[in-house]
C-alpha cells in the first residue's frame, strides 16, 4: 500500500461513512494517535468528526470490543445502527460475537478492510530506537521510516504482529462495505500453528520453564482480559471475585498460572486468535500462544474454526450425544 | 563531595560487580531476549545493563515492591482445649528491611523524579510508612542524564527536564566510549571512594566532554504545561462530556497505572490458607471498577470517565494543591507508551484550559 493507496482507501472511508451517516448512530473506528506508529480508536457521532477516521497499516486494535464491554457502544434510537470498522481478524470476533448473541448482526454496519497486516510496535523499536519519526509507509514488503536517524527501510516479517505472519483470513468474513481490494492469504490454516507446532517440539520441562519464565513477568494489570472482545464477564471474573475468592494478591506464579489458563479455557472454541490480548501485554508475554493451542486443539478434535461461519453453532455451546471425537 | 570518576564502557560491569559487592544494585536490563522492554533487575554479574533504550518500567518496585507481607499470623488451637484460640503474629519485613545500602544504576531523570511523589505520600504527610521511609533511607540514586526524547517523553512539562538531578545522588553522564559518574550529594562520597582503583578521575578532555553534553542536554528549551492547570481541571471536572471525549476507548486496564513512577495506590488483604496467614500489601489500580467499590454495592466512580477524571486530578489539581505545587506526574511518558489504545494525558491536560471543545 502506497501513500496514494492509503490516501484513496481513507477518502472511500469518508465517502462510505457520510453516505450511511444517517442510518448510524455511531461509528468506531480508528484515527491517528500520538505519532506515526500508533492508532487510537475513536467515536465519530457526527459528519464534522468523520475525517478523523483513517485507514492503515498501523491500525492495529480490534474496535468490536466496544460494542460489548460497559459501557457498550448500543444505539438508542432502535432504528439507527452502529457503525464498526474491522480487518480481517477483528471481523471474526464480531461473528463470534453475533453467534453468542452479545450483539445482533441487524444493529450492526460493519466496514471492512482487506489487510495486509499491522506493525508491531515493539519489534519496530526493537530493530530501531526511532525517534522523531517524520514519516512511516509500507511499500513493497518493507516498513519506511524516516526518523532523526535518517531513512530506514525494514522487512515487513521482521515488523507485522505476530498474527499478521500467520493470518489466514486477511479479508473480513462478514461486512456491509469493502474498503480496497481483496487480499491474498499469505498462509493456508494447515500452517497457521507453526508456532505452537514448535512449543509441542519441546519436551515438558521446557515448555514449563518457557512459561515460568513468561509469566513470572505478568503484573496482573489484566490488559490482555480487557482487550479482548470474547472475555465477557467484566467485573465477574475470576481474577477479582471475593465470593469464592480464586486468586490471592501474592505475586506468584501459581496465580498468574492460573488467572491465564483459566483465561485461555474460557476461550476454547470461541477465540479467533485476534491476538489483542498480545498486543495489549505491557510485558511482551505471547498469550495469544496459549488459545492458539487450543484453537490447534478444538480444529483437530472438533473440526471447528471459530468466527468464520454465522451459521455454525461452536462447539462448547452445543451438546451432542452423538459427539465419538472427545 | 564532588568526586569524579571516568567508567569506560568495556569496565561498567566491573563496576558494577564491584558496587554491588557493597550494595544491592538495581540496574535496567532485557528481561528476556527477542522483547523490546527493559525493566529494573538486581545487578549480578553476566547480566548486561542497557543503559540506551529508556526501561519500560520504572524502578518503582525497587521502594514499593508489588506485593510485600507486612505480617504473618498464626492461629494456634490449645489441644487441651480447641475452643480457645491463640493469635502469634510476626513481621516478616523485620529482617528483610536490613540498613544494606541500595544504589539504583542508570535511571533517567523522570525515574528519579517519580520518588518524590512517593516521598512526600509515604514520608511527609501526618502518616509516615515506616516500610517506605526505611528503603527509601537506604537508597541511592545513581541517575542518567538523558539524550533524546521519544514521542511519548513530556519530562520538560512537568517542571523537570532531561539533566533534572533532583532526588539524585549521583549525575551519570554518557560520553563517547564511556561515563562520567560524579557525586552530587554528601550521603554518597563513599560510593565512589568504594570504587578504589578500579575507576580513575577522568581526564580534562572526557570531563569538558561531559560537561558539554550536560549543558547541552540542560539548555534544551522547557515547554511546560500552561499555568493554572488546577484551577481548569476543578472547572472540568462536572463536565461528563469532556472526559467522554478524551477517554471513551480506555479499555479499564492496569497497565497506566502499573507502569506509572508516580502511581503509589495500594490495597491490603489478609490472605488465609487454614490457620496461617499474612498481611498484604499490593499495587492497586483506580482504573479498577473495584478499586473504589463500596460494601453496600455502591460504587462512588460508576464508570471508566470518572475514574481517568481522577487519575488526571490526582496527578494535576490535588497533588499539587496538597503539597507543595510539585505536579504528581514526572512526564516519562510510560502511561502513553503501554497504552493499549494509546491515551494521551498531555492531550487531555493541555485540553483542560482550552476554552472551547468539541464536547462542550
Amino acid at each position: 500500500m502506497t501513500n496514494t493507496d492509503i490516501k484513496q482507501l481513507c477518502g472511500l472511508l469518508h465517502e462510505q461513512v457520510q453516505a450511511a451517516l444517517p442510518e448510524l448512530e455511531t461509528v468506531i473506528g480508528w484515527t491517528q494517535g500520538y505519532d506515526l506508529l500508533h492508532t487510537t480508536p475513536v467515536f465519530v457521532r457526527d459528519a464534522n468528526s468523520i475525517s478523523k477516521l483513517i485507514w492503515n497499516p498501523f491500525c492495529s486494535q480490534n474496535l468490536t470490543g466496544y460494542l460489548v464491554k460497559t459501557p457498550a457502544v448500543q444505539a438508542t434510537d432502535k432504528a439507527k445502527k452502529i457503525g464498526v470498522c474491522v480487518k480481517g481478524c477483528d471481523s471474526r470476533s464480531l461473528v463470534a460475537l453475533i453467534q453468542e448473541k452479545f450483539v445482533s448482526r441487524d444493529s450492526l454496519y460493519i466496514l471492512g478492510f482487506p489487510c495486509h497486516g499491522v506493525i508491531d510496535w515493539h519489534r519496530v523499536m526493537l530493530k530501531v530506537p526511532a525517534t522523531g519519526i517524520q514519516a512511516a509507509t509500507v511499500e513493497d514488503g518493507q516498513l519506511i521510516l524516516e526518523h532523526n536517524g535518517g531513512l530506514q527501510r525494514l522487512e515487513l516479517a521482521d515488523v507485522l504482529a505476530r498474527k499478521c505472519l500467520r493470518c489466514v483470513y486477511p479479508n473480513p468474513v462478514i461486512h456491509d462495505t469493502l474498503i480496497g481490494k481483496v487480499a491474498t492469504p499469505l498462509v493456508t490454516v494447515e500452517n497457521a500453528y507453526r508456532d505452537v507446532e514448535g512449543l509441542e517440539q519441546q519436551s515438558l520441562a521446557e515448555r514449563l520453564d518457557f512459561w515460568r519464565s513468561e509469566l513470572d513477568r505478568c503484573m496482573r494489570c489484566y490488559a490482555c482480559r480487557n482487550a479482548c472482545p470474547l472475555c465477557v464477564c467484566q467485573e465477574r471474573c475470576i481474577a477479582e471475585t471475593r465470593e469464592p475468592k480464586w486468586l490471592t494478591q501474592y505475586m506468584s506464579i501459581s496465580e498468574k498460572y492460573l488467572f491465564h489458563f483459566i483465561h485461555a479455557l474460557h476461550l476454547a472454541g470461541r477465540c479467533t486468535e485476534c491476538g489483542e490480548c498480545e498486543r495489549v501485554c505491557p510485558m511482551e508475554i505471547p498469550v495469544t500462544l496459549m488459545k492458539e493451542e487450543l484453537s490447534k486443539i478444538i480444529r483437530e478434535l472438533l473440526g471447528y474454526e471459530a468466527g468464520v461461519n454465522l451459521e455454525a453453532v461452536p462447539p462448547l455451546l452445543t451438546f451432542s450425544p452423538d459427539e465419538t471425537s472427545i | 563531595m564532588t568526586g569524579k570518576v571516568y567508567i569506560a564502557q568495556p569496565d561498567l560491569e566491573k563496576v558494577l560487580s564491584k558496587l554491588a559487592g557493597n550494595m544491592d544494585v538495581w540496574v535496567p536490563a532485557a528481561p528476556a531476549n527477542g522483547k523490546w522492554g527493559v525493566e529494573f533487575m538486581p545487578y549480578h554479574s553476566g547480566l548486561a545493563p542497557i543503559l540506551n533504550r529508556r526501561s519500560s518500567l520504572p524502578p518503582k518496585k525497587v521502594l514499593l515492591p508489588q506485593m510485600e507481607a507486612l505480617l504473618r499470623f498464626e492461629y494456634q488451637k490449645d489441644p487441651q482445649d480447641p475452643s480457645k484460640v491463640t493469635l502469634r503474629l510476626d513481621d516478616p519485613t523485620a529482617d528483610s528491611l536490613t540498613s544494606r545500602p541500595v544504589l539504583v544504576f542508570g535511571a533517567r531523570p523522570c525515574d528519579t523524579r517519580g520518588f518524590l511523589t512517593l516521598d512526600r505520600t509515604f514520608t511527609n504527610g501526618p502518616y509516615v510508612d515506616a516500610y517506605y521511609r526505611k528503603r527509601r533511607e537506604n537508597t541511592f540514586f545513581a541517575t542518567l542524564v538523558c539524550g533524546e526524547a521519544d514521542s511519548a517523553c513530556f519530562c520538560s512539562s512537568v517542571g523537570s527536564g532531561p539533566a533534572d538531578m533532583e532526588g539524585s545522588d549521583l549525575r551519570l553522564i554518557p560520553v563517547e566510549d564511556g561515563y562520567v559518574l560524579e557525586t552530587l550529594t554528601e550521603r554518597a562520597a563513599f560510593i565512589l571512594d568504594s570504587l578504589e582503583s578500579l575507576a580513575l578521575p577522568p581526564t580534562e578532555i572526557q570531563e569538558a566532554a561531559a560537561k558539554q553534553i550536560n549543558d547541552e542536554i540542560s539548555s534544551q528549551p522547557a515547554s511546560g504545561f500552561p499555568p493554572g492547570t488546577v484551577e481548569a481541571f476543578r472547572g472540568r471536572f462536572e463536565n461528563l462530556g469532556y472526559w467522554q471525549e478524551a477517554v471513551e476507548q480506555c479499555l479499564s486496564c492496569g497497565v497506566c497505572t502499573y507502569v506509572c513512577p508516580t502511581c503509589y495506590c495500594f490495597t491490603i488483604t489478609d490472605e488465609m490458607k487454614n490457620l496461617e496467614g499474612a498481611r498484604l500489601r499490593s499495587w492497586d489500580s483506580c482504573m479498577f471498577s473495584h478499586y473504589t467499590s463500596e460494601a453496600s454495592g455502591h460504587n462512588p466512580r460508576p464508570t471508566k470517565l470518572e475514574r481517568y477524571r481522577n487519575r488526571v486530578g490526582h496527578k494535576f489539581s490535588y497533588i499539587p494543591t496538597n503539597y507543595d505545587g510539585m505536579i504528581g506526574c514526572c512526564g516519562c511518558g510510560r502511561c502513553i507508551r503501554l497504552c493499549p489504545v494509546s491515551i494521551d494525558i498531555r492531550k487531555v491536560v493541555q485540553g483542560l484550559k482550552e476554552e472551547t471543545c468539541e464536547c462542550a
